[in-house]
């Protein structure tokens, strides 16, 4: 594959970029041995190009939902870079956020960190996706919620929503709940999560096919 | 003897735009033209280009991958005589050969590599062991992994390049990246291919496969000898590597081949590090000590008791309900967990005791409220939001299958009702079951294209099983603890420190 070098500005390039986090992973995978590689001799180092690798690659790492390898990368980057850096401590930060599920914390965290301005594009995307996953999560968690619990969990303002501030209630009510009014709670519905694959009642078929016909 | 550049390449020119030859003459030609190679080396002829550093640029892997393999081959080779050094500094990451060995791993040309499995091999291991010398094994991980898949996408036949992997992926902590080698079902062994059928006419190498089986034979290099050591060693560092990434029933399947291994007389200290992860993992996702594999000995089963005690303790105390005790045994065996690199798996076997204590609350109970599960399922004094913030995350990575109910009045307790679930609607539970169902059909055709496979080896010769047991030489019990066999102090809770 011919991927041009890492650089800064390649990696602006992709932190900018329309691609998948799939294939934002792909790629910055391929990335990881020449920023492995960039650590090897002293002085050949770009400490600003590495720091913005590895927490461009964290936020990948957590945009295709993998926590522990997330995880796993801290443990892989120079140990200087990850106690040193403020991105990167900002990373870690909010891992830890993420693993005690603190999500009005993970939040903060993403909103009013100094996150370099390079990266921005890929933390407003990780919000996004993970006020997406908490939707769906709380959607088939609950049966009825008070709005400012609900309010916690996707990041929105608690204290307008205990009011029963009509804008907020109508962010819930648009994804199918219902709002009770007299009882001043949100009655969840949960959101059908999509099928990756249109074909996949056939393959449920020829997979049944296949279970059913060996036996005999 | 001494050979020119315009020779090498006109040699090497014979295998282009082979889409207009014969099989046949496909795979003599690559036969010629190997073992011309072999025999230039043989007589070092090609000594004169030891040091030319810009001759590989006159062949591109992917399309003389037998030229660029030797000729590198042999270049690694001088260099190892120039230094006497068994990894020559040209050889380690950034060195010049690194950068040769690296560019043919990612480009050689499948067919062409099965004829010189065991260069190709070699060169791999050269790598692994190059990454690792350089304490950079990230870099030989994904390298080995991509040059595994490029060969046999199939990966069907259980390599020593397996074993290399996983080990380069554990000392990396890079587990993700042995996910496509690791998800993929093994079916074979070199040593077991390709001897019974000996006699049968043998497909041509370059001919279309259905399976990786009819060019990973033994004899194909492709593999060094295997022992009963490497397969217990890769299972139970696959196992590691689902538990660090905390697949827990993937790790279990892994960990259970290991326990249930055939034994001729005492174990081996391999499968006793496994079984101990067996137990706590067992309790991790199933929240009960489960007995060992229904493929194990009696005689071993019995084995893993007496030498498994403060684990089997551990595991009576969570089955108990009893998290007095539980504690206990958890602080009384510290030394035990931590000799054994267990104490992070210990860890999360506490928090799971209280999602499997609700779990258990939810056989007698329909419903309760937080003020309830706060005093009964969670250990330390809680207050009833902490507790429904602990529960409500349960609940909402679904390792618990209930829900949430708050009512109208503010002041009254949250209620977890644990008998909600199937009031789901039962589209998105049927979309899951798709996408599941789908992943298992996939799995089972390619285990039944295996089987098949199988089955018509068996079918060829009667003197097939004896074959079979005569190939495997499965070497005795280990001696030296399992975790330095393997080479590795890790801690599989990786985030241990997170808690």
């Amino acid at each position: 594959m011919g991927l041009p070098p890492l650089s800064t500005a390649q990696l602006d390039n992709l932190t900018t970029s329309n691609l998948s986090p799939s294939q934002l992973f792909e790629t910055l995978s391929h990335y990881e041995s020449e920023a492995c590689l960039a650590t090897a001799g002293p002085g050949s180092t770009d400490p600003h190009m590495l720091s913005s690798f590895y927490s461009s690659f964290f936020i990948v790492h957590l945009l295709t939902d993998q926590v522990p390898e997330a995880r796993a990368l801290t443990q892989r980057m120079p140990e200087t870079l990850r106690s040193q850096d403020p991105s990167l401590q900002n990373c870690m930060t909010l891992l830890r956020a993420l693993w005690q599920t603190q999500h009005a914390q993970v939040y903060r965290i993403l909103r009013d960190s100094p996150w370099p301005e390079t990266l921005q594009p890929l933390v407003r995307r990780y919000e996004s996706f993970f006020q997406d996953k908490t939707l769906i999560a709380v959607s088939s968690s609950y049966e009825a919620i008070r709005p400012a619990v609900a309010a916690m969990y996707l990041g929105l303002d608690e204290q307008a929503a205990e009011k029963g501030d009509p804008s907020i209630i109508q962010k819930f009510t648009a994804v199918g709940w219902t709002w009770d009014a007299e009882a001043e709670l949100l009655l969840p519905k949960p959101i059908p999560t999509a099928a990756t694959d249109s074909q996949s009642s056939n393959r449920i078929h020829e997979a049944m096919g296949m279970l059913g016909g060996r036996g005999s | 003897m001494t050979v020119s550049l315009a020779e090498l390449t006109a040699a090497s020119a014979r295998l282009h735009n082979h889409t207009d030859l014969s099989d046949e003459l496909y795979d003599d030609r690559i036969r010629d033209l190997v073992a011309y190679f072999r025999h230039l080396l043989s007589t070092d002829a090609l000594s004169t280009f030891a040091r030319d550093d810009f001759l590989l640029d006159n062949f591109d892997p992917s399309a003389d991958s037998v030229a660029f393999l030797f000729i590198l081959r042999s270049q690694i080779q001088k260099a190892k005589e120039r230094t006497s050094e068994n990894l020559p500094g040209d050889v380690w990451p950034t060195g010049k050969l690194w950068i040769r060995a690296v560019h043919f791993l990612k480009n050689f040309d499948r067919v062409q590599a099965r004829y010189v499995g065991q260069e190709w091999r070699q060169l791999v291991e050269l790598a692994g062991r190059a990454a690792q010398a350089a304490s950079k094994p990230l870099l030989g991980a994904r390298l080995v992994r991509d040059a595994m898949l490029r060969l046999d996408p199939s990966c069907a036949v259980f390599t020593s390049t397996h074993l290399l992997l996983v080990r380069l992926c554990l000392r990396a902590r890079t587990y993700a990246c042995a996910l496509p080698v690791l998800d993929r079902h093994i079916c074979y062994f070199p040593a077991l291919v390709g001897r019974a059928d000996s006699k049968a006419a043998q497909p041509l190498l370059c001919s279309e496969q259905e399976s990786s089986l009819a060019f990973m034979g033994d004899a194909s290099g492709l593999s060094s000898k295997l022992s009963s050591k490497d397969y217990l060693q890769y299972f139970l560092c696959g196992g590691m590597i689902y538990m660090a990434l905390k697949q827990w029933r993937k790790a279990l399947h892994f960990l259970g081949i290991v326990v249930s291994m055939p034994i001729a007389g005492s174990l081996s200290m391999i499968m006793v590090e496994a079984y101990k992860k067996w137990i706590l993992v067992g309790l991790l996702e199933k929240g009960k000590l489960c007995p060992p594999p229904s493929l194990t000995s009696p005689h071993a089963a019995k084995m893993y008791q007496s030498l498994t005690r403060p684990y089997i303790t551990l595991a009576q105390a969570f089955e108990r309900d009893d998290v007095g005790r539980l504690k206990a045994e958890v602080n009384a065996a510290e030394h035990v967990w931590s000799t054994d690199n267990n104490t992070g798996l210990v860890a999360q076997v506490m928090n799971a005791f209280y999602k499997h204590t609700v779990i258990r609350l939810g056989k007698t109970f329909a419903a309760l409220t937080m003020a309830d599960l706060a005093e009964q399922a969670l250990p330390w004094p809680t207050t009833e939001e902490d507790a429904e913030s602990i529960i409500a995350s349960l609940v909402m990575s679904s390792d618990l299958g209930a829900r949430l109910l708050h009512s109208q009045k503010r002041t009254s307790s949250t209620m977890l009702r644990l008998s909600a679930v199937s009031h789901l609607p039962r589209l998105s539970h049927e979309m899951e079951m798709q996408v599941q169902l789908r992943n298992e059909g996939r799995s089972l055709k390619t285990l039944m294209s295996n089987l098949e496979q199988s089955n018509h080896q068996l079918g060829l010769s009667d003197e097939y099983i004896d074959n079979a047991q005569k190939n495997q030489l499965w070497a005795g019990s280990g001696e030296i603890p399992a975790s330095e066999q393997v080479g590795l102090d890790m801690d599989e809770d990786i985030m241990g420190d997170l808690h």
